[in-house]
């Protein structure tokens, strides 16, 4: 059905659209051309470059109808939940109701981004008192007081202990304007004592076993929060049955990392790879649709792969991105740097490893909270980059630094001494603010020099 | 207490990082007397400064400090982390302490407290906040040692501070309130009263020391980190009525969001005039730009 790969711009994509229907495209409800959701006020999206795959026009369209989906969600009487924080845990247990729809709040960090700071959200998040020293995820503060994003849901969850100051106390902020929190509380997770009971955690940390069952205990709580909410009863059973389909997204999304990051040529842009990877935090309101999603765009890369097609030339430096950007366009500046994603570490690898089946459900699901990167030691992160950027062939590190975050301040340090020390490879560190359009020529003379010195390594 | 001179130190130039937290770090680094370094998990940035600390020559513990509170699934996890403290400390030479031992040296902490508490006043407001962080750094209450001869103040406009903790040149603050014509009634700082535990109960004590002392740590100190932290305000709110204050000195760190994050809400909830300072802990407080802007405080509370 696809021309050969190639990243288009949005109104290419116009084109591109007429250009797929004529060849019989079939689309769910939520499909239609990309460019309409401009008229929502997404204005960045005209200065994003896409790749031209009707799976890839699926992906998109499915992230920008997601407020839509709450909406409706609503609308059907379902009850609608904001998990915030703990990336990937609570949205599992969620989906295991029927009448429950879990979003996280957190997402709103991207709308001054999408919406070119037209939206306000900074604005409101400054005259509550959470200026620009905070992370950009303060415009979340913004989405509930305009209550203009999402609707407000019929109850909030936030993890606190091991996470990061900003949430936290843009959290407590929220909380104290009247909106009402079920905190719970994830320990910085540490390593066993010597003669302490321990257990493997997806993903391969060790954690002592009293961890494992502290946390199993708060995900009790909050089992009993949504029983109530939902008016339904949340058994092992359905559980179970939820684990299982959240682990069919986290193997699509395996199977489409892998083939991606270890393609000779690169089967799919760092955008849509980056969008599809949020998908497995909280199935971007919908868990059926995000596996299709999902399997399209296995579907679409394997067969690029296959026939040797992809983007970039096949020199293109190998690069491993660590944590999320706050400017969607800084993935496709890579590109156009000479580099490509061959490996990640968004903050929320917890979310994509496989959780375990042969658990009690509440045993896996707390395993799973506390295997997460940001709740442990930079320097266990550090260990899953090596071991990541092994498994992938990644020639270089990216780290990019999120401005204002509190764990951004240190980890990059202990970071980069330790991929350097094990590993010997090159690395940046780079801060993406909101909207990069300012510093782009710093930001691509960064990731030029990263580039250059992966293929002058080369030749050594 | 901590003096930010001492450490300039290897993390020095990192951006964006709390000067407290830089200040231990670099202290933790450089020391060459502790045979080991507790940190806690109470706010992120020293979170992350343990992942540098632990990397030193110097043992080095960091201790889970939940931020709730209400349930007794984390008032147990912060049991067990005493538990943990204290195979660390064997494990450093100490020896485990029976209970009997125990109660002995939480009754002489219980009675140093409540000694320097009575002595609040007899001493100027300065000497009362030296004593306390003092006796939080060694244990001890030498308060003759605080009194400097000279007549202590008691008339001024009452004020509040409140914030994270001081450094020790932070402490010339209170002198140059005073100076201004303001007198700091409620110090609600970290390293204050506001950081002291509730008295033990007795009988308690005497039944299980370990479980009292946990109590009286984790259940009484009323912090910004909580969550929610509601227990700060009504503190607070109690002691500012007491002592009768008219204007509250909000300290801050720059980079510190948990306290950042309070002063729009303190300022929303308490009917008072608050003043925000912001510190990058290099020894400002007397500086041009804070003395001047405390001299127009108090002048506008006149």
């Amino acid at each position: 059905m696809n021309n050969g790969p190639k990243q288009i711009t949005l109104e290419e994509w116009d084109e591109r659209y007429m250009q797929l229907q004529r060849l019989g495209l079939c689309e769910v409800g939520y499909g239609g051309v990309l460019s309409r959701h401009v008229q929502d006020g997404d204005y960045r999206l005209l200065r994003l470059r896409y790749d031209n795959s009707a799976a890839a026009l699926r992906l998109w369209n499915f992230l920008l109808t997601e407020e839509e989906r709450l909406h409706q969600g609503r609308a059907e009487g379902k009850k609608i939940v904001g998990t915030m924080k703990d990336l990937g845990t609570v949205p599992v247990m969620a989906y295991s109701l029927d009448n429950v729809v879990a979003f996280y709040p957190d997402g709103a960090w991207w709308i001054p981004c999408m919406m070119e700071l037209s939206a306000g959200l900074l604005e409101v998040a400054d005259s509550l008192g959470i200026d620009e020293s905070f992370c950009p995820v303060r415009a979340m503060l913004g989405a509930f007081v305009t209550e203009a994003h999402f609707p407000i849901p019929d109850m909030l969850l936030c993890s606190v202990g091991a996470t990061c100051d900003d949430f936290s106390a843009i959290a407590q902020r929220l909380n104290a304007l009247g909106y009402p929190i079920l905190w719970w509380e994830i320990p910085h997770r540490r390593n066993p004592e010597p003669d302490e009971a321990a257990v493997r955690l997806p993903g391969g940390f060790l954690a002592p076993q009293s961890q494992v069952e502290f946390v199993e205990s708060e995900l009790e709580r909050i089992r009993a929060a949504l029983e109530k909410t939902a008016g339904q009863k949340l058994d092992d059973e359905s559980l179970s049955a939820g684990i299982k389909r959240a682990n069919k997204v986290r193997k699509l999304l395996a199977k489409l990392r892998n083939a991606t990051f270890t393609a000779d040529i690169c089967p799919l842009p760092a955008l849509e790879m980056l969008i599809a990877e949020m998908l497995a935090i909280h199935f971007c309101s919908d868990q059926d649709e995000t596996a299709a999603v999902l399997k399209d765009l296995v579907e679409e890369v394997e067969g690029r792969v296959k026939e040797g097609k992809g983007f970039l030339d096949a020199d293109a430096a190998r690069i491993f991105w660590v944590n999320p950007v706050a400017d969607l366009r800084v993935m496709n500046l890579l590109e156009e740097c000479g580099g490509r994603i061959c490996g990640t570490e968004y903050l929320f690898s917890h979310a994509l490893d496989t959780i375990p089946e042969n658990l009690s459900p509440m045993e896996a699901l707390a395993r799973m909270a506390i295997a997460d990167p940001m709740v442990g030691s930079s320097v266990d992160r550090a260990q899953r980059i090596c071991a990541d950027v092994q498994r992938f062939g990644s020639e270089a590190v990216l780290i990019s630094r999120i401005p204002g975050a509190s764990h951004c301040a240190l980890e990059g340090e202990v970071i980069c001494e330790i991929v350097h020390d094990k590993l010997g490879l090159p690395l940046v560190e780079i801060e993406v603010p909101v909207m990069t359009d300012s510093i782009r020529p710093k930001l691509q003379t960064q990731m030029e020099a990263l580039v250059e010195t992966v293929k002058e390594r080369r030749k050594i | 207490m901590m003096t930010a001179a001492e450490t300039e130190g290897s993390i020095g130039r990192v951006e964006g990082i709390c000067p407290f937290a830089r200040t231990f770090i670099n202290e933790a680094l450089t020391n060459q007397q502790a045979c080991g370094i507790i940190m806690t998990t109470l706010c992120d940035q020293m979170r992350r400064g343990f992942d540098i600390v632990c990397r030193g020559n110097t043992p080095a513990f960091l201790m889970n400090v939940p931020n709730t509170w209400q349930n007794t699934g984390v008032q147990k996890l912060y049991l067990e982390e005493l538990n943990r403290l204290g195979r660390f400390l064997t494990g450093l030479g100490g020896k485990a302490p029976s209970n009997g031992d125990l109660i002995k040296i939480m009754l002489e902490y219980g009675s140093a407290r409540k000694f320097i508490l009575a002595a609040k006043g007899h001493l100027s407001s300065r000497q009362y906040s030296e004593a306390i962080a003092k006796f939080n750094q060694d244990g001890k209450t030498d308060i003759e040692k605080h009194t400097t001869g000279k007549e202590i103040l008691t008339d001024g406009i009452p004020l509040a501070i409140i914030g994270g903790p001081l450094l020790r040149e932070d402490l010339c603050l209170f002198d140059v309130v005073e100076s201004c014509g303001g007198l700091i009634v409620l110090d609600a700082t970290e390293t204050s009263e506001r950081g002291m535990c509730a008295q033990f109960d007795r009988r308690r004590l005497h039944e299980d020391p370990l479980m009292e002392l946990a109590n009286a740590y984790f259940g009484s100190i009323p912090d910004a980190s909580r969550r929610p932290n509601n227990q700060l305000y009504d503190w607070f709110e109690q002691k500012l009525v007491c002592r009768k204050v008219r204007g509250i000195i909000f300290r801050r760190y720059v980079w510190c969001d948990i306290w950042h994050a309070e002063f729009y809400r303190l300022k929303q909830r308490i009917d008072l005039p608050v003043l925000d300072i912001d510190v990058s802990g290099k020894g400002e407080a007397l500086s041009a730009r804070i003395i001047q802007r405390i001299q127009a405080f108090v002048e506008m509370l006149r």
